[in-house]
């Protein structure tokens, strides 16, 4: 029964900017392997859930646990802790700029995990060559492509031995054209039985992943449920116009 | 001509040279404190609490805006009449340094400023506390950043080191002044003087050009004038 | 404290009597280094290849000697030889202008270089001559660009021009000096001085912002 207990739960989050609320109570579980993947419109909330889940964003009210613990942020070593298991991927990558590929890895490994230089080193090869970029770990940010720094952010995260991954909208600042291996990088983390919080645009994508989709309107989860169902056959006339607006652009760029 | 060569072969080089060292001894020491400082009053200004931020924006505001030479005058006539006693050398130092610091200090500010939050947001999320996220990952970018600016505070030190003359330090402007007294030579002295100057300015700048060339980072904008 | 407190109310007037030397030495030199620096910043965008390498090793000759020892080889060297009297303020102003003229020269240069070709070749296909376009296309847009620079000049020679204290020109430094001497009130004397100069700064910076949002043209990208 011990199964039960959620990695990630997610109570009642509220925040507002100014006088604008963005998010209006939100709560969640994830479950070991889960993938769910949050789908609305923008300026939905979406990117401020997964911000004031790794409290990047100060929250206003609600509480984060996991594996049933409550993370007080107040705490700031137990604060840090937790952002080593929850991994974030942000929708325009973050590399540390003045950092080659190697070593953007190596720094969370070094400075927070406190490795050895060669241990982290060793590590850090080992998760670039999973994203598949073994011949690329000399680069620096400013000299890779829009996808090949996606991965890298993806295996700087990866190295900290995430329970969850967060990921923004994680292929929206993409040519087309490289969303693929991202897609394909993701689709692995998937493979491994890795625990995702998935926010997109690429509701194809989303379909053939999660195992629920949340759609996300003025700060709520309007409603949620299997692919199949938010997208072909959902409650609430909010969802089927947003999902069939989505569907039809998908239609065209294909 | 010959003559000429000669005067200054034995009379003057000697003493230049030695002039000349006893810059860069002020120089090298204030130039390593003025950065220091100018790192972490900037860092301050950025991220200190406001009781820290205002106190570097006061620093600023009067190390900033004192014209160099009172601020020697301060140190060097002003503090022993409150007890403080300082040879010529340390007040010249010391006003160099807290002077050159504030001036970097501006260089840090906007170099940190101009640093996309992302880069902090991303440091947090693997774990970084807000301290190890500033010393590993902003301030490394913004030393790079500042580079060209610190260089050139770096060359009017250079030439601001004459001023210690003025609180009786004899460096290479004061012992050029001895000289052009003593033999009555000014305007070939001075000259030589100034040429001093412009070599030990020009070779710091290449010098600079080097670094920056060296430390550069792919994408890192440097601009260059 | 209050002793240094009594001293500087006695002698504030006096100090401040140096306030027109500086004002006349730092508005001197500035005026100067704008005209020649405006010259110089069009022979080194515009001029031929011997006139570029020119300016360019006067912009490095005047950018790379220090102060004091300028006024010193024009003062003692210089006058002496050449058989010119001069006073302390005068050869004041015009060291320092030459000094601001190297620095304001490439102020407005960095502008120039910075307005879009299609300025030139605008004003051309009108049928300017070059004169008239750069009179009254590139000028009027380039010195607008050269404000936030002057404001930045403008501090540094008013600081700078403590320093002709060294040839005896009464300015307020040399006035501070001879209170604090006579006093032995130094700490005081100097912060105050200090003080004064930091008004002048701060005064000169805000009317050169005015002077910026004043010639503001709407839309102008900076």
């Amino acid at each position: 029964m011990a199964e039960k207990v959620p990695v990630l739960s997610v109570q009642d989050v509220h925040k507002q900017f100014g006088d604008t609320p963005v998010l209006n109570g939100v709560s969640l579980d994830l479950f070991r392997g889960d993938i769910k993947v949050v789908i609305g419109p923008s300026g939905g909330g979406k990117s401020t859930l997964l911000h004031c889940i790794n409290f990047l964003v100060k929250m206003d009210a609600g509480n984060i646990y996991l594996n049933d613990t409550r993370i007080d942020q107040s705490r700031k070593r137990e604060l840090y802790a937790y952002r080593q298991k929850v991994g974030m991927i942000f929708q325009d990558f973050n590399l540390f700029d003045h950092l080659d590929a190697l070593h953007n890895v190596m720094i969370g490994l070094v400075q927070v995990r406190k490795l050895p230089r060669s241990e982290a080193r060793q590590r850090a090869e080992a998760e670039l060559e999973r994203v598949g970029l073994k011949d690329h770990m000399a680069k620096y940010p400013a000299e890779l492509s829009g996808g090949q720094k996606q991965r890298v952010s993806i295996a700087r995260a990866l190295a900290m031995e995430p329970e969850v991954m967060l990921l923004d909208e994680p292929t929206s600042a993409l040519d087309p054209e490289l969303i693929g291996e991202v897609h394909e990088v993701i689709r692995a983390m998937a493979a491994l039985g890795m625990t995702m919080l998935l926010v997109t645009h690429e509701i194809g994508f989303a379909s053939t992943l999660a195992k629920e989709i949340y759609f996300m309107d003025g700060g709520r989860i309007l409603e949620q449920g299997p692919p199949q169902k938010i997208l072909f056959d959902a409650e609430q006339a909010r969802t089927r116009e947003f999902c069939s607006k989505i569907g039809r652009l998908n239609e065209n760029s294909d | 001509m010959i003559e000429e060569l000669l005067f200054i072969r034995q009379e003057v080089a000697p003493e230049l040279i030695a002039g000349l060292w006893m810059s860069i001894q002020l120089i090298i020491p204030s130039a390593v404190c003025g950065l220091l400082i100018g790192i972490v009053i900037g860092t301050l200004r950025v991220y200190g609490s406001p009781g820290l931020k205002g106190f570097a924006g006061i620093y600023v505001l009067f190390f900033r805006g004192f014209p160099l030479l009172v601020q020697l005058y301060l140190w060097y006539f002003g503090l022993p009449r409150i007890g403080i006693y300082l040879s010529p050398f340390a007040a010249s130092v010391i006003g160099f340094s807290l002077c050159s610091g504030a001036y970097q200090s501006e260089y840090i500010r906007g170099a940190l400023q101009s640093i996309r939050k992302g880069q902090l947001l991303a440091a947090y999320s693997i774990g970084f506390s807000h301290t190890r996220a500033i010393f590993s990952i902003l301030l490394p970018q913004a030393v790079r950043r500042a580079l060209p600016g610190c260089g050139n505070e770096l060359i009017y030190l250079i030439k601001y080191s004459s001023l210690a003359y003025m609180v009786t330090c004899i460096e290479l402007t004061g012992k050029g002044s001895i000289l052009a007294n003593f033999h009555f030579k000014y305007l070939e002295i001075f000259i030589i003087v100034g040429a001093i100057y412009l070599l030990l300015v020009s070779v710091v700048s290449v010098g600079l050009n080097y670094l920056e060339d060296r430390i550069a980072v792919p994408g890192f904008d440097r601009p260059k004038i | 404290m209050p002793e240094g407190i009594i001293v500087i109310g006695e002698n504030l007037s006096y100090i401040l009597g140096g306030l027109w030397v500086t004002v006349a030495v730092v508005g001197g030199a500035l005026s100067m280094g704008l005209g020649l620096g405006l010259l110089l910043a069009l022979g080194q965008v515009y001029g031929n290849r011997l006139l570029q390498r020119i300016v360019g090793v006067y912009v490095w000759f005047f950018r790379g000697i220090p102060l004091l020892v300028l006024l010193f080889i024009f003062y003692f060297g210089l006058l002496s030889a050449l058989e010119i009297d001069l006073s302390p303020f005068t050869v004041s102003i015009v060291v320092l202008g030459l000094i601001s003229s190297a620095y304001q020269s490439q102020i407005i240069r960095g502008a120039i270089l910075s307005l879009p070709e299609g300025q030139f070749k605008a004003a051309r296909s009108l049928g300017m001559s070059d004169t008239r376009a750069i009179l009254f296309i590139i000028l009027p847009q380039a010195l607008r660009l050269s404000i936030p620079g002057w404001a930045n000049e403008y501090t540094i020679i008013m600081k700078d021009s403590a320093v002709t204290y060294a040839l005896g020109v009464t300015e307020i430094l040399a006035r501070s000096r001879h209170v604090a001497e006579r006093t032995y009130q130094h700490f005081w004397i100097y912060i105050l001085a200090g003080c004064i100069f930091l008004v002048l700064t701060y005064i000169g910076t805000k009317l050169l912002q005015r002077l910026e949002e004043k010639v503001r043209i709407s839309g102008y990208a900076h």
